[in-house]
């Protein structure tokens, strides 16, 4: 098979990006289809241009800033062609916190005791971890992957959150909760689980 | 927080995550401080979130 050119590399290395990108549409615009037509576009549009890449920043934050103009673009359409419609999204429910319940037992102790992570920092520079990382994410409820994506990967201010997400303060930190206490007990599971039984 | 200054594991990591959300009155501060001191699990906890914190902030720049 012959190597692959110049331009299919490049595209596969945009490619790779695709799954982040696509967490970063959906936080925004909150509606599949839509995410992926942004996605496809900013795609398009990085593949023509991409001789304008100057390498000053990471091929990702090149990528998220051309997505950017395209969420926006959509947003604008999406808020055309719908002037009002409800979420259809699970409902939260103000200060139920059954759910709890399934991570600590009657007298308030962890079901599953968190563990030390042993050399956490190392992880980052694993493919692999971020392979995980991001099965993890994709294991919260959609709701809950929008809220923290952008309040702990992008570092949006959670007032704006609630706003955009129609839901109160409270609500989104108990939002947020749930989401950091499944995330770490999946990164357990999958990762920092896993390392110890290598012998890492 | 209430008049009851115990704060279980279910709470503490409650408080662990409002850390991140705002800032803590006195009270939870040393209610929370307390429990810590005394459970290594929730220091575990503690120290995940930040290394999640870090982790999500890094994949911002893939």
């Amino acid at each position: 098979m012959p190597a692959p050119s110049a331009a299919e590399s490049r595209f596969g290395e945009i490619e790779s990006h695709r799954a982040y990108l696509m967490r970063y549409a959906l936080a925004q615009l909150r509606d599949a289809q839509l995410a992926e037509e942004a996605v496809q576009e900013a795609l398009l549009a990085a593949l023509e241009s991409i001789g304008g890449f100057d390498g000053r920043s990471s091929l990702r934050t090149w990528l998220t800033s051309i997505l950017r103009f395209k969420v926006v673009d959509l947003q604008r359409r999406a808020i055309k062609e719908r002037a009002h419609e409800s979420l259809d999204e699970e409902h939260v429910g103000g200060d139920d916190e059954g759910w709890l319940d399934d991570h600590f037992d009657e007298t308030g102790h962890w079901r599953v005791p968190p563990q030390a992570w042993s050399d956490p920092e190392a992880s980052l520079d694993q493919r692999r971890f971020w392979e995980a990382f991001e099965h993890c994410l994709s294991g919260l409820s959609s709701m809950a992957g929008r809220v923290f994506f952008r309040r702990e990967v992008l570092g949006d201010d959670t007032a704006a959150i609630c706003k955009d997400e129609n839901i109160t303060a409270s609500n989104c930190w108990v939002i947020l909760h749930r989401a950091r206490i499944a995330l770490r007990g999946c990164l357990e599971a999958n990762w920092f689980g896993e390392a110890r039984s290598r012998g890492r | 927080m209430a008049a009851d200054s115990r704060v279980d594991c279910r709470r503490a990591s409650r408080l662990l995550s409002l850390a991140c959300e705002r800032e803590l009155d006195t009270a939870e501060v040393q209610a929370l401080r307390r429990h810590l001191d005394a459970c290594l699990m929730c220091r575990n906890f503690s120290a995940q979130l930040d290394f999640m914190r870090k982790a999500a902030k890094k994949y911002s720049r893939g």
